[in-house]
C-alpha cells in the first residue's frame, strides 16, 4: 500500500491556523521535519486501516504530546491536533485520543453505549488513578505516559477492532431483533396459504420464497403482502 | 465492591436515581410514578431504611424530551455514582437510556406497561406485556362488542408495536381492522375531532387505543363531543388509568374499557392501606393508577433485594431480584426468572361515573411473562 488516499504529507501550509473559540489549535499536523518523512517510508500503513483513517489527538503538546503525534502520523493516519481541550469532543473522527481528566465524561458528546468514535484514554500519570472515572468514560482503550511507538500502534489498533465489534454486535441484535419479526409474519403467511390455498408447508414456504425471488424483495415483505391482501379481501 | 459484606458498618445512604417528568406532556402519568416511588422510599426509610442505611433518591425531571432521559441517565451514573435507576414511561425513553445502562453497567426498574419484544440484562421489568393485558382484552372484546376495530395510537413505538400485536390477535380470530392512526404525542385537542369523525364514519364495533400522555384527554372529549355512545361502541385502552380519566372528566371516561394488572378498585387488604396511605399524602381525591402501583411495588422489590446482597452491585442485584416475590397492592408478584420481566395480574375494568375502574375481568392469579409471545395461544381459547 503506498501513500495514496492519506492526508500526509500534512496541510500545515493550507490549513490555516483556526482560533475558535475552544479551539486552539486545531489543524491538520505535518512532519514538517524531514526526519518524520524518512521514518514514515520506512513503516507499513497500519493493517486495515480504511484510506482516509482520521485521528484526534485532543493532549498537551509537550513531549509526550509531541511524541505521541509523530508515532502516529508514522502509522500514516490522518492526525488532527487539537488543544486546548474543547469543551465538547468533536464527532466526526474515527479514533480520539484524549488527555483523561476529571470532566472528560462531560465532554463526551455521545451517550455511553453508542459512542461515534474509538476513544482512547491518554493518562500522564500526573494524578492518582481513578477507576471509577476510565470506567464513566466508557473508553476502548488507555494510554501511558511515557508511551512507546509499540503501545501507540497496538492500542489504536485494539480501539478500532474493540470499536467496530461493538457496532457489529449491536447491529447483530437489531438484525435478530427484526429477524424475530419476520419469522412471526412468515409463519402466519404460511398457516394462511396452507389453509387458502391448500398446500403443503414445504408448498407455502416455497411459494413464498419464489415471489420473493421474482420480485426482488424480502421474504418478509411478501408474507406482510400476503397477510395484508388477505386481510382485505375477507 | 465484590461479595457480600454484613460487616460494613457504615449509616450512609444507599443513593438512587429517579427519571420521570414533572414537566411536559407525559406529566399527568409519570408525575404519579414518580409519587409511587417515593412514597415507597419513604416508608422503607420510616422503618429504618434497608440494613440500617437510608435510601436517598437522586430525581432528575426529564421535561417529556427524550434525549434527556439518556442524558439524565449518564448524569446519574457518571456524575452522581449511582447504579439503580427508576425510571421512564414511554418505551423511546426506556431506549434512550438502554445503551447508557448496559454500557455502565446500570440497572434501570421500568415501571409501564410496554410492547415487549426486549429483554435487556440492565433492565427489570415491572409493567405488564402483551400477554398479559392485550391478550384477554381482546378477547372480551370481541365476544361483547363484535370484531371490527379502529386503531388509534400517538405516533411512537410503544402504540406502533403493541398494535402490531393486536392486529395479529383480531386477524387470528376472524377480526378486522377497519382503520388505523396516528397522531403525534404532542397533538392538541383540534386534532382529535377531525379522527374521532373518520373513526364514526367507519363504523367499528371497538376502538382499540394506545393514545398516551395530555391527548389521551383530547380523544375521549372529542369522543363525548361527537355523541358516540361507549355501550355500543366503546374506547378499549391499554394506558388509560384512573389519572387520565380524572384529567378528562368522569362523565367523559364513563363507560370506557382499561385492561391492566391494577386498578384502584382491587380489593385486597394491602391495597386498601395503600390506597389510604397515598391518599393521606397527596390528597383524598386522587387516584391510584397501575403505573403508580408498578413504580411502588418495584422499589419494595429493590428493598427486599437490596437486603440480601447489601451492595448495590447490579449483578448481585439483578441475581438476588429474579425469583423475588412481593405481596404488592395488586395480589403477589414476582420477577420471572427466564426473562426478568415482572408476573403480574390480567384485569379488566370498565370506568364508572366515580372516575373508578368496575373489574369485569380478574385473572386467577398473576400471569406469567411472556415478553417474546412464545408461549401464547394461537387463538384465544388457548390461553
Amino acid at each position: 500500500m503506498q501513500r495514496t488516499g492519506t492526508r500526509y504529507p500534512a496541510r500545515e501550509e493550507q490549513v490555516p491556523d483556526m482560533s475558535r473559540a475552544d479551539y486552539g489549535h486545531d489543524r491538520w499536523i505535518g512532519g514538517q521535519r524531514p526526519e518524520n518523512r524518512v521514518a514514515v517510508e520506512e513503516r507499513p500503513r497500519q493493517a486495515g486501516l480504511p484510506a482516509e483513517f482520521t485521528v484526534a489527538v485532543i493532549v498537551e503538546r509537550d513531549d509526550n504530546g509531541e511524541f505521541l503525534i509523530r508515532e502516529l502520523q508514522r502509522q500514516r493516519v490522518a492526525v488532527r491536533h487539537i488543544w486546548p481541550k474543547p469543551a465538547q469532543i468533536p464527532l466526526q473522527y474515527d479514533a480520539i485520543f484524549c488527555l483523561l481528566s476529571d470532566d472528560l465524561p462531560q465532554r463526551i458528546p455521545w451517550v455511553p453505549g453508542e459512542p461515534s468514535s474509538a476513544l482512547i484514554l491518554v493518562d500522564d500519570g500526573k494524578a492518582p488513578l481513578n477507576l471509577k472515572l476510565v470506567h464513566n468514560c466508557a473508553a476502548h482503550g488507555m494510554l501511558h505516559y511515557p508511551a512507546t511507538a509499540r503501545m501507540i500502534q497496538s492500542v489504536l489498533m485494539m480501539a478500532r477492532e474493540h470499536f467496530q465489534y461493538e457496532r457489529r454486535l449491536r447491529g447483530r441484535i437489531d438484525k435478530l431483533d427484526e429477524n424475530l419479526r419476520t419469522m412471526r409474519l412468515v409463519e402466519r403467511a404460511k398457516a394462511l396459504l396452507i389453509r387458502l390455498k391448500n398446500l403443503s408447508e414445504e408448498e407455502a414456504y416455497n411459494f413464498l420464497r419464489k415471489q420473493a425471488m421474482e420480485k426482488r424483495v424480502t421474504i418478509g415483505a411478501v408474507a406482510a403482502a400476503v397477510i395484508d391482501s388477505h386481510e382485505l379481501l375477507s | 465492591m465484590g461479595a457480600l459484606n454484613r460487616n460494613q458498618r457504615t449509616s450512609a445512604p444507599w443513593r438512587v436515581g429517579v427519571l420521570f417528568s414533572k414537566t411536559g406532556f407525559m406529566s399527568v402519568i409519570e408525575e404519579t410514578q414518580l409519587r409511587g416511588t417515593l412514597i415507597a422510599i419513604d416508608e422503607i426509610n420510616d422503618r429504618g431504611g434497608v440494613n440500617g442505611r437510608p435510601i436517598e433518591p437522586i430525581v432528575y425531571d426529564p421535561g417529556s424530551e427524550i434525549r434527556s432521559y439518556g442524558q439524565y441517565a449518564k448524569r446519574l451514573m457518571v456524575e452522581d455514582g449511582v447504579s439503580t435507576i427508576f425510571g421512564c414511561y414511554t418505551s423511546s425513553s426506556r431506549k434512550a437510556v438502554l445503551p447508557v445502562v448496559e454500557r455502565l453497567d446500570g440497572l434501570l426498574w421500568y415501571p409501564t406497561l410496554y410492547e415487549g419484544f426486549e429483554f435487556s440484562p440492565n433492565v427489570i421489568y415491572t409493567g405488564a406485556t402483551p400477554n398479559q393485558n392485550s391478550v384477554q382484552l381482546c378477547k372480551a372484546l370481541m365476544s361483547q362488542f363484535g370484531n371490527r376495530f379502529f386503531f388509534v395510537g400517538s405516533d411512537y413505538v410503544y402504540p406502533r408495536e403493541s398494535n402490531r400485536v393486536m392486529r395479529e390477535l383480531v386477524r387470528n380470530n376472524g377480526g378486522t381492522v377497519v382503520g388505523e392512526r396516528y397522531l403525534r404525542l404532542e397533538a392538541d385537542r383540534s386534532e382529535f375531532v377531525p379522527l374521532v369523525r373518520e373513526i364514526k364514519e367507519a363504523q367499528p364495533d371497538v376502538i382499540f387505543s394506545t393514545v398516551v400522555g395530555e391527548s389521551t384527554t383530547f380523544l375521549y372529549q372529542a369522543y363525548h363531543d361527537l355523541g358516540l355512545n361507549p355501550k355500543t361502541v366503546p374506547i378499549a385502552s391499554l394506558t388509560t388509568t384512573e389519572a387520565e380519566i380524572r384529567a378528562m372528566g368522569y362523565d367523559v371516561g364513563e363507560g370506557h374499557y382499561t385492561a391492566a394488572s391494577y386498578f384502584q378498585g382491587v380489593e385486597t387488604a394491602r391495597n386498601n392501606s395503600f390506597v389510604s396511605h397515598y391518599q393521606k399524602r397527596y390528597g383524598g381525591d386522587e387516584p391510584t393508577n397501575m403505573c403508580l402501583e408498578a413504580s411502588y411495588f418495584q422499589v419494595n422489590l429493590f428493598a427486599r433485594t437490596l437486603e440480601e446482597t447489601n451492595s448495590l452491585d447490579t449483578r448481585q442485584l439483578r441475581t438476588f431480584v429474579m425469583g423475588a416475590e412481593f405481596e404488592a397492592p395488586q395480589g403477589s408478584v414476582s420477577i420471572n426468572p427466564v426473562w426478568g420481566h415482572a408476573d403480574v395480574w390480567t384485569r379488566i375494568g370498565r370506568a364508572n361515573r366515580q372516575g373508578q375502574f368496575d373489574i369485569v375481568f380478574e385473572s386467577q392469579a398473576s400471569v406469567k411473562a411472556d415478553p417474546y409471545l412464545i408461549g401464547y395461544g394461537r387463538c384465544l381459547e388457548n390461553c
